[in-house]
């Protein structure tokens, strides 16, 4: 479902040009779980946003659900981003103003719901996550792994096909990141594509299939993350990549 | 819409939009008062004076020496200034209208005792009056050099008049009175009012009774008057100084000062109104800018605060205008909530000011006008800051901590 070929992406400043991603080449079949690993730097958020259509890429081409996405208006990406994606961020991203439940509508506005539609819909997904007792609370007034349990609740409320997270478990201890992870495994098993960033060597091992970034390059990889090629190749792979 | 979610996420940080609000209500009150008193001063510096100002040129005569004679020099002065190229008529007055100095008097519609009297201001004036000032004859006739009276005291009783319509009214409030009718003066002597004109301001342009007006064929025993000359249209300019050569060659016995045309004179004496509508504009313009620079901020502000959420608000699926429309109606939450506040406070202030300086009372569409000012001072600038808030990136949503 998800197609990237030969995808770079340059970021230009003033003074240096960043080669994020170089020739980046990845399929994702349809209700796979991929954890996306590698160091700090090389490229595994560029990738990620670059596969949500959070921004451009500088060539190559990328094929979601077949369709090729380059020539999509601005619109047209919001659109898709709002019915077929959806999104988890290390740092939750939620509305610090809204309640759970307004947080969990946001992206239903947009889709442009009945009321009744909306409720139905995240009162699901709260009850999914095991929130529905805190309904009304704030942000602030939850825990880090109640927050990014909202943020899925958030991304799965829309039902789409496929999930981004970017280090989901990031800022949350062990504990709570076991639990997010219980949670996520539980979603692909209801069918939904993930594509996870992660940092945990343990979390990424529990991912079917594992990517590993190097340098802006990919090393598809369906190994534990314990084998010798994680702890070998970076050094290598550095050093073609740079 | 999302009006729920901005109003329940506008809750959360009230403390701006609610000194918005405020900044707004008062702008609102400010604005729409102080644009009404510029209308009214405006109205005022501009109502027709009956005459024709523009054109008219005025000039005092001041005579000295033991063998000045006024009374002598006028018939004189008033055959050289009509032979003046370019001027359409003249009279000697013994004030200029409009200059805010003049004489009053009071008349009463009857004879009774006790019959209320009217203050109104007069003019002596010579037998082309009428066509010298400009004014026009709504009935009765103008003044003839046989009515023009040299008396050698002032006691002696006036015997005819022309006043203005206002004037007859306010004399017979009973309305309908005509040329022909007969008005008392303070001793209880009749006078005829043999024409009546359509309007004519008096001396004082702050005065409620300045169009009481009446002109009366007379030059009295004293040594000063004017001259009012009036040119034809274009030639005002030219006749004025040959005014003041004229009359010094006519007879030297006097000084001839205060060379003015009447617009001036009406000018200098609307300066009080001029200036206040001028204050008051200013203020009008300070508190529109300084309230919309407030706008800027604050939407500007809401925008920095909230890029990370605009980015994930992006990234969850908003497009570029959805984000455009959130800060437009929470900024126009905020601006309506101002003017509804503001409309109360506008009538307020207005109550507060007919009570306390006599002034009129507003005129309501004056409110909804100033409501609609806002709500565009207010869309205005909440337009750019919106505008980039809109095209802040959804890669913000993760690249941000
Ligand atoms: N907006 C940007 N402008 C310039 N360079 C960027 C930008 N975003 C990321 N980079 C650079 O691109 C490279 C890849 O970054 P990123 O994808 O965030 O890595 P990762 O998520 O794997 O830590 C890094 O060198 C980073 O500094
Ligand atoms: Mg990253």
């Amino acid at each position: 479902m998800l197609e990237m070929h030969h995808i770079s992406k340059v970021y230009r400043t003033d003074t240096v040009e960043t080669h994020a991603l170089r020739d980046f080449s990845l399929r994702v079949e349809e209700g796979e779980f991929v954890a996306v690993t590698g160091p700090s730097g090389s490229g595994k958020t560029t990738f990620l946003n670059i596969a949500g259509m959070l921004e451009d890429f500088t060539s190559g081409t990328y094929r979601l659900d077949a369709e090729d996405v380059s020539d999509l208006g601005d619109d047209a990406r919001s659109r898709i981003r709002n019915e077929k994606i959806g999104f988890i961020f290390q740092s939750f991203n939620l509305i610090p103003d809204l309640n759970v439940f307004d947080n969990v509508d946001v992206p239903l506005r947009y889709r442009g719901f009945t009321g009744a539609e909306r409720r139905r819909r995240i009162e699901e997904a709260v009850e999914l996550v095991g929130l529905t007792s805190r309904m009304r609370h704030l942000p602030s007034q939850l825990s880090g792994g109640q927050q990014q349990r909202v943020a899925i609740a958030r991304a799965l409320a829309g039902a789409p096909r496929f999930l981004l997270a970017d280090e989901p478990t990031g800022n949350l201890d062990s504990e709570m990141a076991d639990g997010v992870m219980a949670l996520l495994e539980d979603i692909n098993s209801a069918g939904t594509t993930i594509v996870m960033v992660t940092h945990d060597a343990d979390l990424a091992g529990r991912a079917p299939r594992n990517v590993q970034v190097l340098d802006g390059w990919v090393q598809d990889t369906t190994q534990a993350i314990d084998s010798p090629v994680a702890s070998q190749a970076p050094a290598e792979l550095a050093v073609v990549g740079s | 819409m999302e009006f729920g979610p901005i109003w329940r996420a506008s809750l959360r940080n009230k403390t701006g939009p609610i000194l918005m609000a405020l900044q707004i209500a008062l702008t609102l009150a400010v604005i729409v008062n102080a644009v009404f008193i510029i209308k009214q001063r405006i109205d005022k510096i501009t109502r027709p004076t009956g005459m024709d100002v523009d054109n008219i040129v005025t000039v005092q005569s001041f005579g000295f020496g033991e063998d000045f004679n006024l009374q002598e020099s006028v018939p004189q002065d008033l055959a050289e200034l009509e032979a003046i190229p370019g001027v359409l008529a003249v009279t000697s007055s013994q004030h200029v209208p409009l200059s805010g100095s003049g004489w009053g008097t009071e008349l009463a519609g009857s004879s009774e005792d006790g019959a209320p009297r009217v203050n109104g201001a007069q003019y002596f004036v010579n037998a082309d009056a009428v066509n010298a000032f400009g004014v026009k004859l709504e009935s009765g006739r103008a003044f003839t050099a046989e009515d023009v009276e040299y008396p050698e005291s002032f006691g002696v009783p006036i015997s005819q008049v022309i006043m203005t319509r206002a004037y007859l009214d306010a004399l017979f409030p009973e309305g309908g009175a005509q040329a022909g009718a007969t008005v008392y003066d303070k001793l209880g002597n009749p006078v005829t009012v043999i024409g009546v004109l359509d309007t004519m301001h008096g001396a004082w342009v702050g005065w409620d009774e300045l169009e009481n007006v009446m002109l009366v064929p007379r030059v009295m025993p004293v040594e000063s008057n004017y001259y009012i000359v009036r040119a034809e249209p274009g030639e005002r300019d030219r006749v004025m100084p040959q005014v003041e050569q004229t009359l010094l060659a006519t007879n030297d016995r006097r000084v001839v000062k205060s060379l003015r045309t009447h617009s001036e004179i009406r000018d200098s004496s609307y300066q009080g109104d001029r200036g206040m509508a001028v204050v008051l504009a200013v203020v009008v313009s300070l508190m529109v800018m300084v309230t919309g620079v407030g706008i800027v901020g604050l939407a500007s502000f809401a925008v920095r605060q909230r890029i990370k959420q605009i980015g994930t608000r992006r990234a969850v699926g908003a497009r570029r205008q959805d984000i455009l429309r959130y800060f437009m109606v929470e900024n126009w939450m905020i601006t309506t909530a101002g003017v509804m506040l503001g409309s109360v406070l506008t009538i307020a202030v207005n109550y507060w000011m007919v009570a306390s300086f006599e002034l009129e009372r507003l005129d309501p569409l004056y409110v909804p006008a100033g409501v609609l000012a806002l709500w565009l001072l207010g869309l205005l600038g909440v337009a750019g800051p919106a505008r980039k808030a809109s095209a802040i990136s959804p890669a913000i949503a993760t690249r941000t901590v």
